[in-house]
């Protein structure tokens, strides 16, 4: 099991930057770092799929000239990149909605921490 | 023509969801016809793409001449044409209901309410129609921030309910990409019905039980399934009342949607049953959210917090029906997804209609509605029925069939779970009646008029709606049975 994990290092970023994003998310009071720690996780799962893509000996997937463009294993596969390029747009989007959500509840109560504006609530 | 049905299906709303802040930057008095015109014609379009399904079988439609396996497909059959047209008419009937509401709580934000409506039905019904696992996260994620902007749009502090729901939907989006991208590492597909025939041969792997747990557990937290509901409550209490009848009413029954797809579709019946057997895990689960649900409304005070516990409790009745494992418990819980989009729209309704006419949020100030509300009061009757499960209603004939559906598998306990779930029902229901008309009204009488035309006419279509759909109810099973129930039971 660790012999598996250990030849694959980019399964270990991506566990150790996808529970770190979480961990950021549960544990901060304060809301931009909530969305940092939402950003990170997200980040972690397009280094997950770029990983998939990888193949040894390949190019990046673009017909050249050097390489006959019959052999597909000579290319990485273009798919997971394509997929996150989308997946990015939607990460980003997200991200503004939450910035201005933020930006509104700081004009409101004047505070960015969670258990402030709780306060502030009741 | 009808190979482009479901084009068609996403640009109506698609295009009215931009025209909105374009006409209505000159004169914001178009926007509220234009939403209207456009979700009519989408609910009529809806229907004709379902009758199109049951008379000729399923549509698809592919993107730039690309053939499916490769190409972007989107597909119509039973299941997702039921699920459009409840999507397109139930949300017309919202925002109908909403007119007055939004003039007088969002009456600066008429402009992004409308639209934002618009593009939240626009991505619901791209989940719907979607035949690939990843066209169905990024419709997922587009109809989330709509969701969240529309919980939001009052600002104050449904501001911080957003927020949270947010937090929580973005892990729930997470966690579903992370699990598609498990199953494309395992099958090098992505489309539904290539990946269903590619899954058989790697069933035993431990990526796509881990895939698998995944998007479960991503879809049950977009679901508001119990114990992942942490967002539900309070989303539903604190968003404006405008936006609650078309919130509570499709949001939540979507990716419930998209996790039968992926359960019954994509892996079959056999493989969900057998193999990998998450459908036990999910029953147990269904029925302990159907009785914790409901045990936790009976202790709200406020009434729109109470209809949000009753979400909960209605989420976990719904898995419950779909891991029965049986053609009729799989058919009951897809009538009874259809009367709960009818009956949480008119008791939402009712709830922003109580405050709008009297300001009466709590249970208790429901009273007020007792004199001078018929209308109102008739609606908040049938739907209250309906779903404590009493005859002629659509609850009834849902709760029905999924105890058939019960019985037919030797499940006792899920028979159990139902009928507890609906006592408890039964007990928060008939407390409010008892607050009604047992106890006394406060002295003086406050002098309650009756609700604008608009709300009379929504509440008066959905409460039609749910008698209607239970006095029809044999023909809807019969259409279940003959065009939308997955083979394989």
């Amino acid at each position: 099991m660790a012999d598996i994990l250990f030849s694959r290092p980019h399964f270990i970023a991506f566990i150790i930057l996808f529970l770190l994003g979480m961990y950021i998310m549960v544990v901060c009071l304060n809301l931009v770092k909530k969305l940092i720690g939402m950003y990170i996780m997200q980040t972690s799962i397009i280094l997950f799929f770029i990983t998939l893509a990888v193949k040894a000996d390949s190019t990046i997937p673009i017909i050249m000239p050097s390489v006959s463009a019959l052999t597909p294993e000579a290319y990485a596969n273009p798919l997971p990149h394509v997929l996150m390029l989308t997946a990015i747009v939607v990460g980003v989007s997200t991200l503004g909605v939450s910035l201005a959500m933020v930006l509104a509840l700081y004009r409101q109560y004047n505070t960015l921490e969670e258990d402030q504006i709780l306060g502030k609530v009741k | 023509m009808t190979s482009s049905l479901p084009g068609f299906l996403f640009a109506i709303p698609f295009f009215a969801a931009i025209v909105i802040p374009v006409v209505g930057f000159t004169n914001q008095k178009l926007c509220r016809p234009i939403a209207l015109g456009a979700l009519l014609f989408l609910s009529i379009v809806s229907v004709i793409a379902l009758s199109e399904v049951v008379s000729h079988g399923p549509l698809s439609h592919e993107f730039g001449g690309w053939a499916p396996p490769i190409g972007i497909e989107w597909v119509i059959d039973g299941l997702s044409g039921l699920l459009m047209v409840a999507i397109s008419v139930v949300s017309f009937i919202a925002l109908v209901l909403a007119g007055p509401l939004v003039e007088k709580e969002l009456s600066g934000r008429v402009i992004p309410f409308y639209s934002l409506s618009l593009l939240l039905i626009t991505a619901l019904g791209g989940m719907v129609l979607a035949g690939d696992l990843f066209n169905l996260f990024v419709f997922l994620e587009i109809g989330s921030l709509a969701s969240y902007v529309l919980v939001g749009v009052a600002g104050g502090r449904s501001l911080l309910s957003a927020f949270r729901y947010l937090i929580l939907g973005t892990i729930g989006a997470s966690l579903y990409l992370l699990g598609v991208g498990y199953f494309y590492a395992e099958t090098g597909t992505l489309n539904m019905a290539d990946m269903a025939l590619r899954l058989p041969e790697v069933l035993d792997s431990r990526a796509v039980l881990t895939g698998l747990i995944f998007i479960v557990l991503g879809l049950a937290i977009k679901m508001g399934l119990f114990p992942l509901h942490g967002w539900l409550p309070d989303a539903y209490t604190y968003a404006p009342n405008s936006s609650t009848p078309l919130l509570a009413s499709v949001v939540t029954k979507v990716p419930l949607y998209a996790f039968v797809r992926i359960a019954f579709w994509v892996f079959g019946i056999d493989a969900v049953s057998t193999q990998i057997p998450i459908l036990v895990v999910l029953g147990w689960i269904g029925a302990v959210a159907a009785i914790v649900g409901a045990y936790l409304a009976i202790w709200q005070e406020n009434f729109k917090r109470m209809l949000a516990y009753s979400s909960v409790s209605s989420m976990g009745l719904f898995m419950l029906g779909f891991s029965l494992g049986t053609e009729t418990g799989f058919a009951g819980a897809l009538f009874y997804v259809l009367a709960d989009t009818l009956m949480k729209a008119a008791l939402f309704g009712v709830a922003g209609a109580a405050i709008y006419q009297c300001g009466a949020s709590t249970v208790t100030d429901l009273a007020q509605l007792r004199r001078n509300m018929p209308w109102v009061l008739a609606a908040l009757l049938v739907s209250a029925l309906s779903m404590v499960g009493i005859p002629p209603t659509a609850g009834f004939f849902g709760k029905w069939h999924l105890v058939v559906g019960a019985l037919e598998a030797e499940n006792y306990f899920a028979v159990v779970a139902i009928l507890v779930s609906s006592m408890l029902t039964a007990l928060y229901f008939f407390r409010m009646f008892q607050r009604m008309w047992v106890e006394p009204l406060p002295k003086p009488e406050p002098l309650v008029l009756e609700t604008p035309l608009p709300i009379r006419m929504g509440l008066g279509i959905l409460t039609f709606g749910i008698v209607a759909l239970g006095l029809g109810g044999d023909l809807v099973m019969g259409l279940f049975f003959e065009s939308v129930i997955p083979k394989g039971f």
